[in-house]
């Protein structure tokens, strides 16, 4: 994996990309894991040419004062596929990720080929209550690694939510700056955008939706309405597994992705 | 010296073991812990004594600005200051609140403060803050935009007040196409300006340049004030002129006992009533509600020096969380204070946590009689401050 700078719309983003083959854009979640090049990523570059650009405010992504809502995140990986000459390409996104890649999707079905979403955000049932991931504090580490693992002792829990006391000046800052990053666009409404259902008829990819079942930020009911709603969607659940899988359960995730994307062993 | 009663009107009927099943007092504490019987006496006793605090000679009681909390029971200043304006007649009304990004159009804000500049016949202080983090949970407004927001209702604000009407503003939050604010204040050219800051040197650049006045967030170490005030001294230095006293101000728990023994006695244990219960939470810092390096230097500085950190009276004592003892002791730890910082407005809070309202009233007429005076003499009024500057840069006009 390599990080490169990359132009986009007058601000200098950075891209984690690495592996051959066709190209696959991956979004990351709110926890900026394409910084760190999971075991996810890993597998996936086996068989894509992955491009994991960070979000604005993301670990040295600029032009996070441009991003307002969603929708300004939508014409910023617009232009990103731009720049790349992508007309259509595969996409899988993770949690925020996953919301960017929904509207995309939606308001641009021919940019889409095949698309992968785990325990995605962007949109909200209204008898089944999404746990509120801003208001835990610095200093409630257990609480948020509680809310989003099914194993808070999980190693990876660690990585992603730092004890914080001690911390460094520089990990620190990265995580406030990645969760002011998240707030401008998810703090209300919360983690969805109210016309996004709306619009989910209009996607055309072929769409593989994966959810933890023990997610407890954004219940599995969220990813049986969004298998309902996209017209050409499955869902998969994970057993044992919190919101973040591509953390708790990188292997389930990868080979579900990997057969969806059709880049597995020809059967 | 300018005498403040600075009032937080807090809920003093929490279980004892409160602690024990809410991490908060803000936001999230489920309302049914308030009682409404109990919270109409509330009011009037708590108004009592703002009313009170005029007869013992205070120059000006200070209201603010909380909402969905037990700490605090103002969500509306604006509401308490009308009653305010036709219980007292002599003494300046400082509302230290109208948080301004919660209100949409802010227009509403200079209507209000101008009615009641005129209600009072010209002694409303007007706050103008931007809302503490948990503020921005009770609202559902987005804390990204608290910055931006204040900055924009603030020059709609001052404009309404001080140049003809009707004007439009477009800015990025507010999109008014006429702004004709009737009535307009009674102050000539607009009533004072206070704001508050917790040491961010962006806030105290902006009052310094306005020549406004500037209140440190209270409830940290007396450390802590004295290295902000003199971060805000060298801001009005860059402006070209030393700073007023009456441009600062230390608000202070304070209380004053006939002896140390006793003061400390009768006033413990509400000190502990507020730090215990009602100020967890008011921290609260949602994500992007500061910059990233105010949000380091905030986490480390809440650390080693907020009242949340205290754990005994020796550590109370040697932080000045509260002035507490008999008459010479608060004069000689104020006095020493305010020498230390400079500041010309003492803000008193002589109700503090569940201290019961006799106790309060006895509180404040033994400071009013026999700590005040003492501090009067010892630090006169200094020479009119400066006005304040309504004139924004030119260039900020330039897009209206």
């Amino acid at each position: 994996m390599e990080l490169q700078p990359t132009e986009v719309r007058g601000h200098t983003i950075q891209v984690a990309v690495g592996g051959d083959g066709p190209p696959l854009l991956y979004l990351h979640s709110a926890a900026g894991e394409s910084y760190v090049w999971l075991d996810v990523l890993n597998g996936l570059a086996a068989h894509h040419a992955v491009h994991a650009p960070l979000h604005p405010g993301f670990f040295g992504s600029e032009g996070v004062e441009d991003i307002h809502d969603i929708e300004d995140l939508v014409y910023h990986y617009l232009a990103f596929l731009d720049g790349r000459d992508w007309e259509r390409v595969d996409v899988m996104g993770c949690s925020l990720g996953g919301w960017i890649a929904l509207e995309i999707a939606a308001r641009y079905p021919e940019r889409v080929g095949r698309l992968v979403l785990a325990a995605s955000a962007g949109i909200r049932l209204p008898d089944v209550p999404m746990q509120d991931m801003f208001r835990l504090q610095l200093g409630q580490e257990d609480q948020a690694r509680a809310l989003l693992f099914h194993d808070p002792s999980h190693p990876m829990a660690r990585l992603v939510v730092p004890t914080f006391e001690g911390i460094d000046d520089e990990t620190l800052a990265a995580f406030v700056s990645a969760m002011a990053a998240t707030a401008r666009v998810a703090w209300n409404p919360y983690l969805h955008d109210p016309r996004l259902e709306g619009l989910l008829g209009r996607v055309t990819a072929e769409t593989l939706v994966v959810w933890g079942q023990d997610d407890r930020l954004i219940p599995p009911a969220y990813g049986e309405r969004l298998a309902e709603l996209i017209p050409n969607a499955r869902l998969e659940l994970v057993p044992e597994c919190g919101h973040l899988i591509w953390f708790e359960r990188p292997a389930q995730l990868l080979e579900a992705a990997l057969a969806h994307l059709g880049a597995a062993a020809p059967a | 010296m300018k005498f403040f009663m600075f009032h937080l009107m807090p809920y003093r009927d929490l279980p004892d073991d409160f602690e024990e099943h809410h991490d908060s007092a803000w936001v999230w504490v489920p309302n049914e812990l308030y009682d409404p019987e109990t919270g109409a006496g509330y009011y009037r006793e708590y108004l009592d004594q703002l009313a009170y605090a005029e007869e013992l000679g205070f120059d000006g009681v200070c209201v603010n600005e909380h909402h969905q909390n037990a700490y605090g029971l103002m969500p509306s200043p604006n509401l308490i200051a009308a009653a305010l304006t036709q219980r007292t007649s002599r003494v300046r009304i400082a509302i230290v609140g109208n948080a301004l990004p919660l209100y949409d159009p802010p227009t509403r804000v200079a209507e209000e403060i101008a009615m009641l500049d005129l209600m009072s016949g010209g002694r409303i202080i007007a706050g103008q803050v931007i809302g503490g983090g948990p503020e921005y949970y009770s609202f559902s407004i987005n804390p990204a935009e608290a910055r931006t927001r204040f900055a924009e209702a603030h020059e709609i604000i001052m404009r309404a007040w001080t140049q003809p009407g009707p004007f439009e503003f477009y800015g990025e939050h507010y999109k008014l196409r006429y702004v004709n604010t009737w009535p307009r204040p009674l102050q000539k050219p607009h009533p004072p300006i206070w704001i508050p800051g917790v040491g961010s040197l962006e806030t105290m650049e902006f009052v310094a340049r306005h020549r406004y006045a500037y209140m440190g967030i209270p409830y940290f170490h007396i450390d802590f004030f004295k290295k902000t005030y003199r971060l805000f001294k060298r801001a009005c230095e860059k402006e070209g002129y030393q700073a007023h006293p009456e441009q600062m101000g230390l608000l202070m728990p304070i209380y004053v006992g006939e002896t140390d023994e006793e003061a400390r006695r009768e006033f413990e244990e509400h000190f502990w009533y507020f730090q215990r219960k009602l100020i967890p939470g008011i921290l609260l810092s949602p994500p992007g509600y500061t910059s990233v390096q105010s949000a380091l230097r905030i986490f480390k500085g809440v650390e080693s020096s907020f009242i949340s950190g205290v754990k005994t009276w020796d550590d109370v004592e040697a932080g000045s969380f509260a002035t507490v003892g008999s008459p010479e002791t608060v004069f000689e730890k104020l006095a020493g204070h305010l020498t230390d910082l400079g500041a010309g407005n003492l803000l008193t809070l002589m109700q503090l946590g569940n201290m019961p309202s006799d106790k309060a009233r006895a509180n404040m007429t033994r400071f009013a009689e026999q700590v005040m005076p003492r501090l009067a003499e010892a630090f006169p009024d200094a020479a009119e401050p400066v006005p304040q500057q309504v004139a924004f840069p030119d260039e900020q006009f330039a897009v209206a």
